[in-house]
């Protein structure tokens, strides 16, 4: 016989850890998952450089085909203030889109499962991928507000103004990205989840993409007047080239709003889908 | 001391038409190793999946350590440790973060989580290659590794799914050796799925067979092993042929005989005493003879008995004339 019966050392040491340690708290979570997604992506460089890279280059090519037509129906203002949230806006799309990756590869390596079988929240299974795209996006559009700016980005409302531009990419790019989540915990797989996510790049040419939306006419006109992207473009705009603009400002966090809700609930559903035990 | 049982209660999961698992009952122990062996498709990660919280029974209950598996899924999670069949692993990770993570959701701070992570690197021997992304691992390594993620929170039940399957025999007997360990010096309740049956016979305090979602046989190896009977005698021969003449020839003599291409295989209730009269049959017969050997008798013949069919991993029951290959050991 031993002196020491290790079970029952075990059971008193588990004792103490299992009182002191408790749940691990619903921020942390999210920050945890979030910083892991972050680290995966950056080590796979692949999947968020070219985005960025392609980002910068059209704001360049839109600037050089465009930029001196633009005359007549800018006013004067330039043409790369108009066009500069539009690149925001596509980087913002494929920046976010990892959050809908990163899901999507965790389901087919079957580490979602293994975080299932632990205590973790469900909600911070989409809402920790969810904030790196966020992150991720951020450092997209100040890429492209760089390169804008090495371009002659001149705002009426300044830094401030860029910030706020940049702001309502990333709540576009939230929105964005509840969509591209829902696909993947629906589908479940990579493939249908990229496909899914270029259903939404249409949405960023069905609106005012390189003329303001007065210039429009027909069946584009009324598509780009349902499109809520296209109150955002409006919103982002106005800030660049008129100012601090209530209405136009307000009515873009509205359809910001709107678009969030909607991709929101279908990703809520998704993690029903996903989690439920079939 | 805190229960460590495993209970299933006349569990059923049927997908449509199709019934994966068929009123399954069964009792673990505490601190008891459990074999559930069966053949691909029998129904062990259907029934895994349900006892772990995966998956939802259709009809039945089950309970992990005392709590019910549908009503108090949080409870089982937090006194279970589970590695599936699929090592769920990020490939890009390293086996730091992994572990890390893992401890935190389990309620332990960084701090904790990462001295944790050394101590369970070190236990299955992984701790030289915390750097190396999972991705690059071997297959055996990735199995440790998912071993160690599985004890992260010192469970006190185990579910092990096909540990280790598609492992090299060195592998598989360090995981052997490991699952020996943590049931002996922790205590732990071990729930074991596996389709060899040398791996249920050399781990399992007892064991459940299922086909085809049933349990056809339940008890301790050497018990059911008994039950089919004492030793065999194995004879072989220069080809097939002759093996069906021999067992003409013999087929009175023995209480069952069976036929494997070129071996026959007799039970009789006296197999070393009936050693010579064997031979002098065969002899009067004008039947040479390779090879004469006696065997104990193995869990393929509890599987042989219980359902009628000869023990093939791989699912596709064979009819005991058409068996080629031996079972892979």
């Amino acid at each position: 016989m031993s002196t020491i019966n290790p079970i029952a050392t075990r059971q008193k040491e588990q004792a103490k850890t299992r009182t002191k340690s408790n749940k691990m708290p619903f921020l942390l979570q999210i920050t945890t998952l979030a910083w892991r997604s972050l680290v995966v992506n950056f080590r796979t460089p692949g999947a968020i450089l070219p985005p960025l890279i392609l980002g910068g280059f059209f704001l360049v090519i839109y600037e050089a085909q465009l930029g001196n037509a633009s005359d007549f129906f800018l006013s004067g203002s330039s043409y790369i203030n108009f066009i500069l949230p539009l690149s925001i806006v596509s980087s913002a799309l494929s920046g976010a889109g990892v959050a809908g990756q990163s899901i999507v590869r965790d389901i087919e390596s079957g580490y979602f499962d293994k975080l299932l079988l632990t205590p973790i929240s469900r909600i911070a299974l989409i809402l920790g991928p969810t904030l790196a795209g966020a992150v991720i996006l951020a450092i997209q559009a100040a890429f492209i507000v760089l390169v804008g700016t090495l371009l002659g980005v001149n705002p009426e409302t300044g830094i401030l103004g860029l910030l706020a531009v940049i702001g309502y990419a990333m709540l576009l790019g939230l929105s964005f990205a509840g969509f591209t989540i829902a696909i993947a915990l629906f589908s479940g797989n990579a493939g249908a989840t990229q496909g899914g996510s270029f259903l939404f790049f249409p949405l960023t040419f069905l609106t005012a993409t390189f003329v303001p939306i007065s210039l429009l006419d027909g069946w584009i006109k009324v598509a780009a007047e349902l499109n809520p992207i296209t109150y955002i473009l409006e919103a982002m705009r106005s800030l660049m080239n008129e100012g601090w603009v209530t209405e136009t400002l307000l009515t873009g966090l509205l359809a910001c709003a709107i678009l969030a809700l909607v991709t929101f609930t279908f990703s809520m559903l998704g993690l029903r889908s996903r989690t439920s035990r079939k | 001391m805190s229960n460590r049982e495993i209970v299933a209660d006349n569990l059923i999961k049927r997908y449509g038409d199709f019934t994966a698992v068929n009123s399954v009952s069964f009792k673990v122990e505490s601190g008891e190793v459990f074999g559930f062996l069966g053949p691909n498709g029998a129904g062990k990660s259907t029934t895994v999946n349900m006892l772990t919280t995966l998956g939802m029974p259709t009809e039945g209950s089950a309970s992990v350590g005392g709590f019910d598996v549908v009503k108090q899924a949080g409870d089982v999670r937090r006194v279970a440790g589970v590695a599936l069949q699929e090592i769920g692993l990020d490939p890009i990770m390293k086996s730091m973060e992994l572990l890390t993570i893992q401890g935190q959701t389990f309620g332990m701070t960084r701090k904790q989580a990462k001295q944790r992570a050394e101590e369970l690197l070190d236990l299955v021997k992984l701790s030289e290659f915390t750097e190396r992304r999972v991705g690059n691992y071997s297959g055996g390594m990735r199995r440790r590794l998912d071993l160690a993620l599985a004890l992260v929170h010192e469970p006190d039940i185990l579910f092990l799914d096909e540990p280790t399957t598609g492992l090299d025999p060195a592998s598989r007997r360090d995981v052997w050796h490991e699952v020996r360990r943590l049931n002996r010096t922790r205590g732990m309740t071990i729930f074991l799925t596996t389709q060899y049956l040398e791996e249920a016979d050399e781990l399992a305090d007892r064991i459940a067979i299922i086909d085809k979602g049933e349990i056809v046989a339940e008890g301790a190896p050497d018990a059911l092993k008994a039950e089919v009977g004492g030793e065999a005698i194995n004879v072989t021969f220069a080809d097939g042929d002759i093996a069906q003449q021999a067992q003409t020839v013999l087929t009175t003599m023995a209480e069952r005989i069976q036929i494997d291409r070129t071996t026959l295989r007799l039970y009789l209730n006296n197999s070393a005493a009936s050693v010579p009269k064997v031979v002098q049959k065969l002899q009067e017969a004008n039947i040479e003879l390779e090879t004469l050997t006696l065997t104990q008798p193995t869990l393929d013949d509890v599987f042989l008995k219980v359902t009628g069919q000869r023990y093939d991993a791989d699912g596709e029951a064979e009819s005991e004339n058409e068996q080629s290959e031996l079972q892979p050991a």
